[in-house]
């Protein structure tokens, strides 16, 4: 029991020493190889709860371990500790792949393996499901098929790396609305104001435009008004707040309440074709695709709420938001999504 | 006549059972009195429940006026139906759609445009359901709508009914347009050296159309100009001696059938994409081709089209990748390098063959306007008051506006000097 104390503070120091190290796309068992030197002997034990957790047995390098050393009730307690999935465990069992697996991965992994290392170091209280899973991609298979581990899986789940695709949605428009809270005499305010435009037969608002932050504003002769085409929230508000202003200015008691922001949109680029065809067909249920009508695919995503212009050249356009995180979120649901057609 | 019952008013026997709107009444023939109405309702349950019924439900003005009006709708699709020589299943299909829209309210309270549009929206979803292929085009001309207000409908009703519209078939698009060329039989327009067989024509369209959708040509395009590019070129290929000279107006217009605006740009395309090919077959090389001189080439380029994509084209997306990773420079002086170790004698052969990738991406990137500087903005900063009355006119501007809005009307109501 010593032993493998001792052996688990080591693997855990590691840990926190490559925690700032390990980049996304570094060589994910440049831990591992270090192991060699703090862990003389092959990790026995290790094995024996790895052959408990796994569903699927990768028989081959298992079997032929020795076991006979092991005293009895080393193996029974452990036994009773996998079912739990107790922390030692499951980072040993990791400990274990990772050590088990010296070949160098194939470049799918890396992410997936850097996550991991990450993840191992960063929380030592919950492990990831998808990065435990990956961590023990069997030596016969350089693929990584995710082999379930049933302690784990009860687990709770860290929150993902925000890394993954690399790409961050750039906010494009701002829709926010604001009480004013008085009667507006829209006739006076387009005659005092020399940034308004009044045609109460076309529309019955003035539309007011300022120059910093460039917006447009449509004020109502309620006291209601939206404010339009800032490119952050803090924007919008300093910007709503500015209208308002210049209606005071106009001798209108105006007030400035219930501001909120109704609506966010964001752009970005993936920087490949997208086979929109393949897309509506995989994902019928959320897509939209009629060449005959838009050159673009609508995506209407139900977890966050947002819609997604997807179009060939791979720029996609995300609109519905009520708050930044959403954008931020949708695109990364999509992201791996996109990369499937990526290929095809 | 109820026995037994004389008028107060007159002391008559002849009692009228008369339905005034459809509240029932016994009136006296006489006199006129009223002597009995019945309930102002409906239906029996509510008669039983005493409920009260709003004078429009009543009348059963709405129900009578939705109705025949949906009775109009729905022999309209079974019209459009029979003129689009649909099979009858799809007739009752459509129909019941129909029947299925019209009971949300949002339908039924539209006004008639829409629902003589819905119309056709029906029709085309059961098309599209039985891979028919039936472009929105058609539908449009065939029922006098705009596409706009089509498109419109159209999204509204597949979100409505939760309805699951597979693509437009592609292949099967290909077969129905082709075969309303009128080019298959001489006639006094079309001469005989432009008749041609319209099996081998369809299938080098087909073949055409699936390079077409191969080399990102057809992904985000409406489909029919690249069909009737596709057409053209299979026209010309099959018999180049002659029909060189032809044009694609031309073309059209002895074939009798509309010219789609993007046609001639989706030729221009495919006819790149064909001498991309081109240079990777030995005999052609030396033939130092051009677009016009392709054309007779295209039965061998489809012939073996698959291994020549493959060769002519890399994979556009990894060579994006690698354009991120490298820079400008160095890049440009690989492709030297590279240039000058080919053997090749030709000179119009790239250096490095083309990207598959579509033509929007193919194009130089757009000048981007730089990014404004990321300013941390707090939303709560203080609000000068020069900022905003740099926004308010003087007393004196606002003086002069209105004089000049005042002689702007009088102007304008000044009537025009003949």
């Amino acid at each position: 029991m010593e032993e493998e104390e001792t052996y688990l503070e080591f693997y855990l120091d590691q840990c926190t020493a490559q925690d700032e190290v390990v980049p996304p796309r570094s060589p994910p068992f440049s831990p591992v190889t270090s192991y060699d030197v703090y862990i003389p002997n092959p990790s026995n034990p290790e094995m024996a709860f790895s052959s408990h957790l796994k569903d699927k047995e990768t028989s081959g390098d298992f079997s032929s371990v020795d076991l006979s050393f092991l005293p009895d009730e080393l193996t029974q307690e452990n036994k009773d500790e996998t079912v739990n999935g107790s922390k030692d465990e499951v980072e040993k069992t990791c400990k274990t792949q990772s050590h088990q697996s010296q070949l160098p991965l194939p470049k799918e992994q890396d992410i997936d393996l850097g996550l991991n290392g990450s993840g191992l170091s960063s929380s030592q209280s919950h492990l990831h499901p998808d990065d435990a899973d990956s961590v023990q991609p069997s030596p016969e298979k350089p693929t990584s098929d995710p082999l379930p581990l049933a302690s784990v899986a009860s687990m709770k789940p860290m929150t993902p790396v925000s890394e993954c695709s690399g790409i961050v949605p750039q906010l494009q428009n701002i829709v926010s609305t604001v009480n004013l809270a008085c009667k507006l005499d829209l006739k006076k305010i387009a005659l005092h104001a020399k940034n308004a435009e009044y045609n109460p037969k076309r529309f019955a608002a003035v539309i007011m435009r300022i120059r910093e932050p460039r917006t447009t504003a449509l004020i109502f002769s309620s006291g209601k008004m939206v404010c339009t085409g800032a490119k952050s929230e803090e924007q919008s508000r300093l910007a709503a707040r500015k209208y308002a202003r210049v209606v005071q200015k106009l001798g209108f008691p105006a007030r400035f309440l219930d501001f909120k922001i109704q609506n966010m949109v964001g752009s970005c680029d993936v920087r490949f074709p997208i086979r929109l065809e393949g897309l509506v067909l995989t994902h019928q249920q959320f897509s939209s695709y009629e060449p005959e009508l838009f050159p673009g695919l609508i995506y209407r995503m139900v977890k966050p709420r947002i819609v997604l212009l997807i179009f060939v050249s791979g720029k996609v356009v995300l609109t519905g938001a009520k708050e930044r995180s959403e954008i931020y979120e949708a695109f990364e649901n999509i992201y791996p999504i996109l990369k499937g057609f990526k290929k095809a | 006549m109820p026995g037994g019952r004389r008028c107060p008013d007159c002391d008559s026997t002849e009692l009228v059972e008369d339905s005034h709107y459809s509240q029932s009444q016994l009136v006296c023939s006489d006199c006129g009195c009223v002597i009995t109405e019945g309930v102002l309702t409906t239906t029996f349950a509510d008669e039983g429940h005493l409920r009260e019924v709003t004078y429009s439900q009543s009348t059963g003005e709405n129900e009578q006026v939705s109705r025949s009006q949906q009775r109009r709708c729905l022999r309209r699709v079974r019209d459009l139906c029979r003129v689009l020589q649909l099979p009858s299943t799809f007739e009752d299909t459509a129909v019941a759609y129909y029947q299925q829209a019209y009971r949300h309210s949002g339908i039924r309270a539209a006004r008639l445009q829409k629902k003589e549009v819905l119309v056709g929206c029906c029709v085309l979803i059961t098309c599209r359901q039985h891979n028919w292929p039936l472009t929105m085009g058609t539908i449009c001309t065939l029922i006098y709508a705009d596409l706009d207000v089509f498109s419109g409908t159209y999204m509204q009703i597949v979100k409505l009914l939760g309805l699951d519209v597979p693509s437009l078939c592609l292949a099967d698009l290909v077969k129905t347009y082709c075969s309303s060329f009128r080019l298959f039989q001489a006639s006094p327009s079309v001469p005989a050296k432009y008749v041609e067989d319209k099996e081998k024509m369809l299938s080098r369209t087909l073949q055409l159309v699936e390079l077409a959708n191969e080399t990102w040509l057809v992904t985000g395009r409406h489909p029919l100009p690249v069909i009737t590019a596709a057409t053209f070129l299979a026209w010309q290929s099959l018999q180049p001696s002659g029909r060189l000279t032809c044009s694609l107006a031309r073309f059209c217009k002895l074939a009798n059938v509309d010219l789609p605006y993007p046609a001639t740009s989706r030729l221009q395309e495919l006819l790149a994409v064909l001498l991309q090919m081109a240079e990777q077959l030995a005999w052609l090389q030396i033939l130092k081709l051009n677009k016009r001189s392709v054309v007779k080439h295209i039965g061998d380029l489809l012939q073996h089209r698959h291994t020549l994509v493959r060769k002519a084209f890399r994979d556009g997306t990894a060579e994006m990748e690698a354009c991120e990773r490298e820079v400008q420079g160095q890049r440009q002086g690989e492709e030297e390098v590279g240039d000058s170790s080919l053997d090749l004698p030709v000179r119009k052969r790239p250096a490095s063959p083309a990207l598959l990738l579509p033509p929007c991406m193919l194009k130089p990137p757009k000048q981007l306007r730089p990014t404004p500087p990321v300013c941390t903005v707090t939303g709560d900063e203080n609000i000068s008051d020069s900022e905003i009355e740099q926004y308010l006119r003087t007393p004196e501007e606002v003086r002069d506006f209105q004089r000049a809005q005042a002689a702007g009307q009088a102007a304008k109501s000044l009537p025009n000097p003949l």
